[in-house]
């Protein structure tokens, strides 16, 4: 059959050659040139063919494999042992699809060829892992069962800003310190120069001497406030009749520190402005009275030693007096009430009752109660005749500069009171309660503790006597 | 011209030279805070390096500057530039030594 196919393919390619148009093609040496290599082409293919003939047959296919691959033993052994039996059900394929189909073209099973296929899978694996080969490999093969401990870089070789955010917070806070020291400083100072800008003029027809600190040689006006703090200012005031002089202190919030700032959040608190009135002997009678807000008066009495001294334990109420509620009076005796208390004293009292913290008149002021050891004589402190004022700034922490002009006519009626205190005296009828106050210094002067402390028992029963006789009367 | 010397009440020979008040006298008037704010800020300093604590060190800045804030005009200047110094200085060593960042308590 590969011959007459030669034989044919010579004959077809001589046949057309007088068709062509070109006469050289046909010539006789060139016709030899030709022939050659097909007559090498023919010889070729039979030998081909016969190797597909080879394969045809399974059992041969199995004898091969066996031969090339000879030197792996193991796996020609199991490829071997398969491919016989795919060989077998091939065989028995090959020879029912040569009967059916002898003259067609062999037929590719393909079915087979992936049995192939699936059969090398097994292999594989032991060519991965053949022990003889991989010794020890068991050992460095990683497992799989160990934590991964993902290492955090440290902060500072990060390079990035965002971790230092607490640092970023301190720096911050304390800007904003500094930002609310500046602007605290400043609303204090301008408060501070409005109220003596309003009250200059008061001040300057009734002093001879406005503002002094007492370093300087002579006796000359300042005509500025004294800075004692950022939130505090003093004010001298000397050179008038009735009185040694006036020091007049603005207590202002402390705007300038935050803390304070965000303690006044949770609990407002008023500016405040304190006039002390220190007077000489013939200025004023010995009393001690004190009017204000309930709830100075109740702290008063307990702090001061000249009020919890002299005075009742519980502050009175006003009502005789038109006063609003909320104040109350503390006096040694009702006369001084009476004295005090005249028309022009209670309308300046009622117009601005808001603004009054406390009014206290005292000739034996010492300033709060200090403590004293037991068995240890009284101190005498020293006590001088004075008038204190206490008076809130209005706007209850928001003060504006304007709010100081409402603090003028306070000013003047501390002026009228100095005036009145120097004219008030005490009805010589009293003179009784005069000698009680007189035997109270006494006592304070003992230095026997314990005489000390029986003369007070017999001073206070007294003192309850002439109340009640007075009350009768 | 008569009415106006009597209603006058101005007198050039009774003027007083102003005194400061003693604080001997009166201790509870003073306002303890700046020193009080002192003393926690050289406390806070000293804590801050010896046992390099950076949130020490911040806390000395603080109560220096509240203690500054707060103080007297009449006080010494020195003492106040001399615990501020400190708390800076704590600052500086606390973070020379350790640049990490400040890690908060929570």
């Amino acid at each position: 059959m590969a011959l007459n196919d030669s034989v044919s393919l010579v004959s077809l390619f001589c046949v057309p050659c007088p068709s062509l148009s070109r006469p050289n093609f046909c010539a006789p040496q060139m016709r030899a040139q030709l022939l050659l290599p097909f007559m090498l082409l023919l010889l070729a293919s039979p030998m081909t063919w016969g190797r597909y003939d080879d394969f045809d047959d399974g059992e041969d296919l199995a004898e091969f494999d066996d031969n090339d691959f000879a030197e792996f033993e193991d796996l020609s052994e199991d490829a071997g042992m398969e491919p016989e039996a795919t060989a077998s059900p091939r065989v028995a394929a090959a020879p029912a699809s040569d009967q059916d189909d002898d003259d067609d073209e062999a037929v590719v099973e393909i079915e087979d060829a992936q049995d192939d296929f699936e059969d090398t899978e097994t292999p594989d694996e032991d060519i991965k892992y053949d022990t003889e080969e991989f010794e020890g490999f068991e050992k460095s093969s990683p497992s799989f069962k160990d934590p991964i401990n993902i290492i955090t870089v440290p902060s500072h070789l990060q390079n990035s800003w965002e971790s230092y955010y607490m640092e970023i917070l301190m720096v911050t806070g304390l800007l904003a310190y500094i930002m609310n020291y500046i602007i605290g400083k400043n609303k204090n100072h301008r408060l501070a120069q409005a109220w003596f800008s309003s009250h200059r003029e008061l001040l300057e027809s009734n002093f001879a001497l406005v503002g002094d600190d007492g370093t300087s040689k002579e006796a000359v006006s300042t005509g500025k406030l004294n800075q004692e703090n950022e939130h505090i200012y003093n004010l001298w005031c000397s050179g008038r009749v009735c009185c040694e002089g006036m020091l007049i202190q603005l207590k202002f919030l402390k705007r300038q520190d935050l803390l304070n700032v965000l303690a006044r959040m949770m609990r407002p608190v008023c500016d405040q402005v304190q006039i002390k009135v220190t007077l000489n002997d013939e200025d004023m009678d010995t009393f001690v009275f004190a009017v204000g807000s309930r709830k100075a008066m109740a702290r008063l009495q307990k702090e001061m030693q000249d009020l919890s001294e002299f005075c009742s334990d519980k502050p009175k109420s006003g009502a005789k007096y038109s006063l609003p509620e909320f104040m109350a009076i503390l006096s040694e005796m009702g006369e001084v009430t009476d004295g005090m208390m005249d028309s022009k004293m209670v309308h300046y009292l009622i117009n601005h009752a808001d603004k009054i913290e406390s009014i206290h008149f005292s000739d034996q002021f010492s300033g709060p109660k200090l403590m004293q050891e037991e068995g240890q004589p009284l101190k005498l402190p020293e006590t001088k005749k004075t008038l204190l004022f206490t008076f809130n700034v209005p706007g209850m922490g928001n003060t504006s500069p304007k709010d100081m002009d409402a603090l003028l006519p306070l000013m003047n009626m501390v002026i009228y009171s100095i005036d009145k205190v120097k004219k008030f005296r005490l009805n010589r009828e009293v003179s009784g309660v005069s000698s009680t106050h007189y035997c109270a210094v006494g006592i304070m002067n003992e230095e026997d503790p314990e005489r000390q402390r029986r003369l007070e028992v017999s001073l206070v029963c007294a003192r309850v006597f002439w109340e009640e006789c007075t009350e009768q009367s | 011209m008569f009415s106006n010397s009597m209603a006058d009440p101005r007198r050039q020979n009774k003027i007083l030279r102003y005194k400061p008040p003693s604080t001997d006298t009166n201790p509870t008037l003073e306002d303890p805070t700046p020193d009080y704010m002192n003393l926690l800020g050289m406390i806070f300093s000293m804590c801050g390096l010896m046992l390099k604590l950076k949130w020490c060190a911040w806390i000395a800045v603080y109560c220096s500057f509240i203690s500054f804030a707060n103080s007297r005009s009449s006080e010494d200047t020195k003492q106040m530039m001399s615990s501020f110094m400190l708390s800076i200085s704590a600052v500086v060593m606390s973070y020379l030594q350790n640049p990490q960042p400040m890690s908060p308590p929570w």
